[in-house]
């Protein structure tokens, strides 16, 4: 498994690469907004936000998408098929190797986020769980874009799933915006995801390598 | 040890409403070389995937070393070397990189005999695979699966795209190994010469139907084709079963049948032809008999 997590990791590095540098901007952005514009904080906060959607909506979809077309388009998977691995392993390690890319970009930003949440955050008070609660809204939100991109790169040949799916990738930004970071939009999401799964491990599993 | 190491049950496959396998049963027995043939688009490639769990069936099931090709598990797939039609290989990786990905893989990976396959083949490690020739590929495809040590190895037409002194080379080696080590191989090929060679047992596909499947010497010795030349014109009926190709031109019947033996040897000589000659068959004449598009169904041989 190990191998297989390690060949999807060094066959999309540039994802990680890529959330590596974006999460880098937005942690140098935060710092300097931090020291530079301690009066006004909020304003900055909200501009800082907008790679990490640009991230959540393109990176991430875009990667899942990426590792099943490279997939059908080599025949990647009908080679290691053949190999003494099964069809569940090698999905599995491009799911681990996607989380990890996610991880990659999100784990730095919610470290800064909570370092530097004094100096960030409006002077209001604010529960002690928040930074917590948008990691997981974010890393949840962030996962299911990614099961939507693998979902469009298996079936990239037609048009309507891949207009489907970039369609859905849009109405969860918005879900995040109206619904707030909680347990009921982590509700939402986790059942969308554990639904996204499922068809692509039906479809995964199903369809002739 | 007199399991069967491939079997396949009533084997049906549909690609768009035509049928491609109808009814198939296939059973390669431990330490058999089975060379499954049959014309361009006959199936033989189906039924490998099918075997092998990359395409399911329609109907019917398959088991490769007792397990159903459709759940085979990542300790059976260890067991198994798969050479593939057209050598679908990674094409953007290194030829290194490929190697140690399948050596990562592989729990019984022989590295030893690795090497001297690569050895011999002169294999360049810094090459990308899509840079290699269909030579080199192929050479590449069957040197891994071969050091995996496996106990089943599948060759889907391997010698595919080969120049005649790399097929060579190919087949020389792939004899040495199945002679040393008493592997069971299906091996499929258009190259009849090749197949004639390696395989002691023969299956082939005609119309969706396996109409042969018995040892290569059988299959020899039970095909007959003679030319029958009678004093008038020749009868219309010889009623014969088992016919599978018959012409007739004036005084003269070439015909090819089954399972010949001395009932049919009588009931010829009741028509009293003015002569009759035995033509000489290799499998190469048995296989264009047996997958002419107007033969009579046939007897399973």
């Amino acid at each position: 498994m190990f191998t297989l997590i390690k060949r999807e990791i060094e066959d999309h590095i540039a994802y990680f690469l890529g959330g590596v540098v974006l999460s880098s901007i937005v942690i140098v952005l935060s710092i300097w907004a931090a020291y530079n514009y301690k009066d006004e904080p909020p304003v900055y906060s909200i501009g800082l936000s907008i790679p990490v959607i640009v991230i959540l909506l393109i990176g991430f979809p875009a990667m899942g998408a990426s590792q099943m077309y490279t997939d059908r388009n080599r025949k990647i998977s009908a080679f290691l098929s053949a190999l003494p691995v099964t069809r569940g392993r090698i999905l599995i390690a491009r799911i681990v190797a996607g989380i990890l890319a996610i991880l990659t970009a999100l784990v730095p930003l919610t470290i800064t986020a909570t370092v530097l949440r004094p100096l960030l955050m409006p002077p209001v008070p604010i529960y002690p769980g928040l930074i917590f609660d948008m990691f997981v809204t974010v890393f949840l939100m962030a996962f299911a874009c990614y099961c939507l991109g693998l979902l469009t790169g298996w079936a990239s040949s037609k048009v309507t799933p891949t207009l489907a799916g970039l369609g859905l990738t849009f109405v969860l930004i918005p879900l995040v915006a109206v619904k707030g970071f909680g347990l009921h939009t982590t509700v939402i999401l986790v059942l969308f995801i554990i639904a996204s799964l499922i068809r692509i491990w039906q479809k995964f599993m199903s369809t002739p390598l | 040890m007199n399991e069967n190491v491939i079997e396949a049950e009533n084997l049906v496959k549909y690609f768009d409403g035509r049928c491609v396998l109808d009814g198939i049963n296939l059973k390669v027995p431990r330490g058999c070389i089975y060379g499954l043939l049959g014309r361009n688009a006959s199936g033989k490639t189906t039924i490998i995937r099918i075997l092998l769990g990359l395409e399911p069936p329609t109907r019917g099931q398959t088991f490769l070393l007792g397990a159903e090709s459709a759940n085979l598990s990542a300790k059976v797939h260890s067991r198994i070397g798969y050479v593939a039609e057209g050598h679908n290989l990674i094409q953007n990786y290194t030829v290194g990189r490929l190697i140690k990905l399948c050596k990562d893989l592989s729990p019984h990976w022989n590295d030893k005999f690795f090497e001297h396959l690569t050895e011999t083949f002169r294999l360049p490690m810094d090459r990308r695979i899509g840079q290699l020739s269909i030579g080199m590929r192929a050479q590449l495809n069957l040197s891994l699966a071969l050091s995996i040590d496996p106990e089943l190895l599948i060759l889907d037409d391997p010698t595919l795209g080969l120049d005649t002194v790399a097929r060579r080379q190919f087949l020389e080696l792939a004899i040495d190994l199945i002679g040393q080590q008493g592997r069971t191989i299906l091996f499929s090929s258009h190259i009849l010469s090749d197949v004639e060679r390696i395989a002691d047992r023969i299956g082939i596909l005609a119309g969706g139907k396996l109409v042969v499947d018995c040892a290569l010497e059988e299959l020899k010795n039970r095909v007959k084709k003679f030319r029958l030349i009678f004093p008038e014109s020749a009868p219309e009926n010889l009623y014969l079963t088992e016919i599978i190709n018959q012409e007739i031109e004036g005084r003269e019947i070439a015909i090819t049948v089954a399972n010949w033996n001395q009932q049919k040897q009588a009931m010829l000589g009741t028509f009293q032809p003015s002569s009759c000659t035995e033509l000489p068959m290799g499998l190469e004449d048995i296989f264009i008999e047996c997958t002419k598009p107007d033969v009579a169904p046939l007897a399973h041989l």
